[in-house]
């Protein structure tokens, strides 16, 4: 995080201070946290763990450790090379600071959004949801292909406007530590917070399978964004999460659960009739087929909702 | 960043990549030592629960002796090839054409163009006749 800045002659850019490695710092956190969990969820029998999944989901984790080592740099390169065409310099001030905040959270909302509605980012991001559980592991179940995914655009307006790239970065770290603690069955409704934060009854819903939860709740900090664009769904106590993604994986291996949806876009593209198919096969909906013979989410959901609707019905 | 610098980057990364590679392994010990290895088991209750869910029923089914795995014929012409994933189980459902079916030698192996799906093997004394049909096998 806090690399190679001293050489751009850029004062707007450099940090007042140094910013620390906050998911580095924050690891031993996230550790401690998950024994516990483990531990409680054992006593309690609240909440589910499964040793295979878990070891999954933490290997997809060190794994997107090590492609960040090996890729990071070309979207940190790319936000420098944004950087350059700034419309304004912000700096290091304590508003900008707020502003950034908000606007990196906003950011994180589009990204994650667009990231289940087109194929292409969903190819990366699938992975997150690929867990039949939800626990802390989960939230450690990270692409290995989120910078060749090209995830990193979603961020680049931000530098663009004039938000330094190391204040952007930050807030993204903070984002990702914050949303760790929300994948857990453990903690039910928190209140008045629920209005404003991303909770794990809200994270719940995001991870859910069930047709009524489907496409919901992609805040990352700030549940004001999916209120404000109509994406809030509540958890329902009548009807628990099912976790996972539509068509569960059938394989625990790390290699198959980072690029199994890669794949499936080749295989498509490969067998596409036209340059229309490809295109919709790559940039369409997560199962999206030319004759319509998949599920998409909408699908789903209108299916649900038409059932619901003639079960309102009272029979004549 | 020229190539000096980024291989001193994964120099300077690799103690912390080993460390928190020896975490996860410590991690996954706790889990096995809290007993969190149940395994579901398949059978015909839950190859309908499955096949329900997506509007079909089970018409003939066959499950693997240690019922972690099993291949079901639906209504509609579909096929249903289910796995158990811990204390879960995952379900495929696919039109007969999507799913190549082979028998051999008191084996038989399913295998979609899906990579989230590794394909199906399991041991079976003798396949019923829409199997054996399906792998091109005489009844």
């Amino acid at each position: 995080m806090t690399a190679p800045v001293t050489s751009l002659s850029m004062p707007a850019y450099q940090p007042p201070f140094d910013i620390p490695p906050i998911i580095t710092y924050a690891v031993p956190a996230f550790v401690l946290l998950i024994l516990i969990e483990m531990i409680v969820v054992k006593v309690t029998k609240r909440g589910r763990y499964e040793m295979r999944d878990s070891a999954t989901s933490l290997a997809m984790g060190l794994g997107n450790r090590v492609m960040g080592i090996a890729f990071g740099g070309l979207a940190f390169a790319a936000y420098l090379g944004a950087y350059q065409f700034r419309l304004f310099d912000l700096g290091w001030t304590w508003p900008v600071m707020v502003a950034c905040f908000f606007a990196e959270d906003l950011a994180y909302y589009a990204f994650h959004r667009i990231a289940h509605e087109r194929r292409f980012f969903w190819a990366s991001h699938v992975v997150h949801h690929t867990s039949q559980h939800y626990n802390l592991t989960t939230a450690l179940r990270q692409t290995w292909t989120g910078t060749l995914g090209l995830n990193f655009i979603f961020w680049l307006p931000l530098v663009l406007i004039g938000f330094p790239p190391l204040m952007v970065l930050m807030f993204s770290a903070i984002s990702l530590v914050y949303q760790f603690w929300i994948h857990t069955e453990l903690i039910g409704r928190m209140g008045p917070l629920e209005w404003v934060l991303n909770t794990p009854s809200h994270h719940r819903v995001h991870h859910a399978t069930n047709a009524k939860y489907l496409d919901a709740n992609y805040a990352g900090v700030l549940i004001i964004w999916d209120r404000l664009f109509g994406t809030f769904v509540s958890e329902d106590d009548k009807e628990k999460p099912r976790y996972g993604i539509i068509s569960q994986l059938g394989t625990f291996n790390p290699f198959r659960v980072a690029v199994h949806e890669w794949v499936g876009i080749w295989r498509d593209v490969r067998g596409a009739k036209s340059l229309r198919e490809a295109l919709g096969y790559v940039f369409g909906p997560p199962g999206w087929s030319p004759d319509g013979s998949r599920k998409t989410s909408r699908s789903i959901k209108q299916a649900w909702a038409a059932q619901q609707q003639s079960a309102a019905v009272p029979a004549e | 960043m020229n190539l000096e610098a980024y291989l001193a980057q994964w120099i300077a990364e690799a103690p912390v990549l080993a460390g928190s590679a020896a975490v996860v392994v410590f991690m996954i010990a706790v889990a096995a030592l809290l007993g969190f290895r149940n395994t579901a088991k398949i059978d015909a209750l839950e190859l309908a629960r499955l096949a329900e869910a997506e509007g079909a029923r089970v018409e003939d089914s066959v499950i693997a002796p240690n019922a972690r795995q099993a291949l079901a014929r639906l209504s509609g012409g579909k096929l249903m090839v289910a796995r158990v994933m811990g204390t879960d189980v995952s379900a495929r459902i696919a039109p007969i054409g999507a799913l190549q079916v082979a028998f051999r030698k008191g084996k038989l192996s399913a295998r979609f163009a899906d990579l989230g799906f590794p394909p199906l093997h399991m041991r079976l004394q003798a396949p019923p006749s829409w199997l054996a049909e399906l792998a091109g096998e005489p009844a």
